[in-house]
């Protein structure tokens, strides 16, 4: 019994370090534009899809393909940023949602287009299984352990102390003192929502391996986790996003282990209403960081 | 406003505009005589999707809500209403009230916690209800089959025992749909133009200022959820005795980003826009016979135009067109007088 909890705690872990890096970038977003993007898991399916494109069509090595994809990201995103995400950072919210939501229907169907609706087998990656402190587990997961933590450390250090960090929680605090002190709002608006999207194609692209089958619609519910993580977390916080994925993850993995999978899909949910009731400012929240 | 509420004495416009509404309603009576099979299958289907968007057009374009569950209070009364036509045999005028109470009773549980929060919060709440609908559909099998669906739904029948007067050809159904498309928006229309309707709107304009007029905005904010899923719930069940088959794809969020298309394209906060929205959205691509993956560009450019250039959506622009052409016309005339 113990062992089996164990078990599911590590497999949470996992499942939860995934989430932490598609997250951070839709809490980067937010803190930035105070707006939550809707497309933001569509774009870790455009991550999955694109180095399972380019694995497949250009018959590049896996390696090569996170890159192919990344570069797919930064273009799409760019696009994004300067079309639809700038000239809505001050419109009311529920244009925001609606023109989000839009982005999100249109990648899903151009990816339907291009590729099928059908899922796709994504073979590739480094599939060895490696033991480590006596838990084993494939190369793929230790690789997305430690490019996650490595993003957090960097993440941490950009925003607190470079430049552009300091701008981006500047601007996160208040956007007219900025305007005023001449901060390029618009430069580092694009910043932000660029870096963010980027991370959530890598996270497409580092998962794809390891969930093996990818179709055009698995982005949805990563949306609505990293929202729910974000919340969580308190916005703005960090590394209280990694420890609010890693909990879901958990948490996730416990319920689906022992009370059924039926259940799953509603820990996010329960949590995120949990915390919106009773700690709305988040369970990490010492201050708005940025 | 022409016919801005009861007790104004109509003017001409409400005479031209009902003339137009009774014409509409003869060619749909009339429709069969002269369409296809096809063309019949088309309609009976955006008579149906019209029901979920009206429901969401009560939650957000009159309360000012923007709500992402409707596509789960639509599935969520197709799985009713094919449950009990499957184990209970009710006749369809039970079937229908009973999946709508259901749908309404859920939303009033998720609407307790959910309508507190606002903005960004509000809207995720109701898009995480759909995924948690879907896992449910897919994996509680012993009732819902999980991803096989229930199949064999049997046709809807009004008598009082299973069978009699049952509803199995294409006409019986086009003219079911049809009464009951009818029903729903004179329900509908009943329920904007009460006093509720009004307070409803107040809310939306201004919460603080409504509230101060002793209009209860978190009671009102309620009962519209649950209504808008009672019609969501009744669309469903509707569409079950149709298609005869239910399926986790009915969670899909596809639905609810259609009923919202047709909400947000057609007008929110209008009758007629959501009508116009159901044939544009609904009734004009499967006429085409667009692919789904095609339809589903269609729908995500949509939104993205109206937000950046028609954010009051085509039916009032195409109204104030209207209009323009109108006085335009007036002018031109009055100019040939002089």
């Amino acid at each position: 019994m113990l062992t089996l909890v164990a078990e599911q705690i590590v497999n949470g872990v996992f499942v939860g370090m995934g989430y932490a890096l598609a997250a951070v970038g839709l809490t980067l977003i937010f803190g930035v534009l105070r707006a939550i993007n809707f497309a933001h898991g569509d774009f870790y399916m455009l991550g999955a899809f694109a180095a399972w494109a380019a694995m497949t069509y250009l018959g590049i090595p896996y390696g090569a393909s996170i890159l192919a994809a990344l570069a797919v990201g930064l273009a799409a995103a760019l696009i994004m940023s300067r079309f639809i995400a700038e000239p809505l950072a001050e419109a009311p919210f529920q244009n925001a949602v609606l023109a989000t939501l839009g982005v999100s229907l249109t990648l899903q169907a151009a990816v339907t287009l291009l590729a099928g609706g059908t899922f796709k087998e994504f073979t590739g990656g480094w599939m060895d299984v490696v033991d480590i402190w006596g838990i084993r587990a494939v190369e793929q997961r230790w690789l997305l352990i430690g490019v996650t933590i490595a993003v957090f450390v960097a993440l941490e250090l950009v925003v607190r102390y470079s430049r552009a960090g300091k701008a981006m929680r500047a601007v996160a605090q208040n956007r007219e003192a900025c305007r005023v002190v001449g901060i390029d709002i618009q430069r580092v608006t694009r910043t932000a929502f660029v870096l963010g999207i980027s991370l959530a194609v890598l996270s497409g692209a580092l998962l794809g391996p390891i969930l093996v089958s990818i179709y055009p619609a698995m982005g949805e519910g990563i949306t609505f986790k990293a929202f729910a993580i974000t919340v969580i977390a308190g916005v703005g916080n960090v590394w209280g996003v990694m420890l609010s994925a890693l909990l879901l993850g958990i948490a996730e993995t416990l319920v689906s282990g022992f009370i059924g999978t039926t259940f799953r899909e509603a820990v996010g949910f329960v949590a995120l209403i949990a915390v919106l009731m009773w700690k709305p400012l988040g369970l990490f929240a010492v201050r708005a960081r940025y | 406003m022409a016919g801005a509420g009861p007790g104004t004495r109509p003017g001409k416009g409400d005479f031209a505009r009902l003339a137009a509404i009774l014409a509409i309603i003869a060619v749909l009576l009339a429709l069969p005589t002269f369409a296809g099979r096809y063309h019949l299958h088309i309609a009976i289907l955006s008579m149906i999707y019209f029901y979920p968007a009206l429901g969401l057009n009560l939650i957000y374009g009159y309360l000012g809500m923007l709500s992402l569950a409707q596509g789960a209070f639509f599935g969520i009364g197709a799985y009713v209403g094919g449950l009990i036509a499957v184990h209970l045999q009710w006749p369809l005028w039970l079937t229908l009230p009973a999946a709508g109470l259901v749908s309404a009773v859920i939303a009033l549980a998720v609407g307790v916690p959910a309508l507190r929060l606002r903005n960004y919060s509000f809207v995720m709440c109701t898009l995480g209800f759909v995924f948690i609908c879907e896992s449910i559909s897919k994996n509680w099998v012993s009732v819902t089959r999980g991803d096989m669906g229930l199949s064999g739904i049997p046709r809807p029948f009004l008598g009082l025992t299973p069978g009699s007067m049952q509803i199995s050809a294409l006409t019986g159904y086009y003219y079911l749909a049809f009464t009951l498309a009818l029903l729903g928006l004179l329900i509908f229309w009943l329920i904007v133009r009460s006093p509720a309707g009004r307070a409803m709107r107040a809310i939306k304009e201004e919460e603080v200022l409504a509230e101060s007029q002793g209009i209860d905005a978190g009671r009102y904010a309620l009962v519209g959820f649950a209504l808008s899923a009672l019609f969501g719930g009744v669309g469903g069940a509707i569409y079950a005795s149709y298609m005869t088959i239910v399926s986790p794809l009915t969670f899909q969020l596809y639905y609810t980003l259609l009923f919202l298309v047709i909400v947000f394209a057609g007008g929110a906060g209008t009758i007629g826009g959501v009508a116009l929205g159901t044939v544009v959205f609904v009734a004009l691509p499967e006429a085409l016979r667009m692919a789904a993956d095609l339809r589903q560009l269609i729908y995500g450019l949509t939104f993205l135009v109206l937000v950046f250039v028609l954010p009051q959506g085509i039916g009032p622009a195409l109204a104030r067109l209207a209009r323009r052409a109108v006085t335009a016309v007036r002018r031109q005339r009055s100019d040939a007088v002089d």
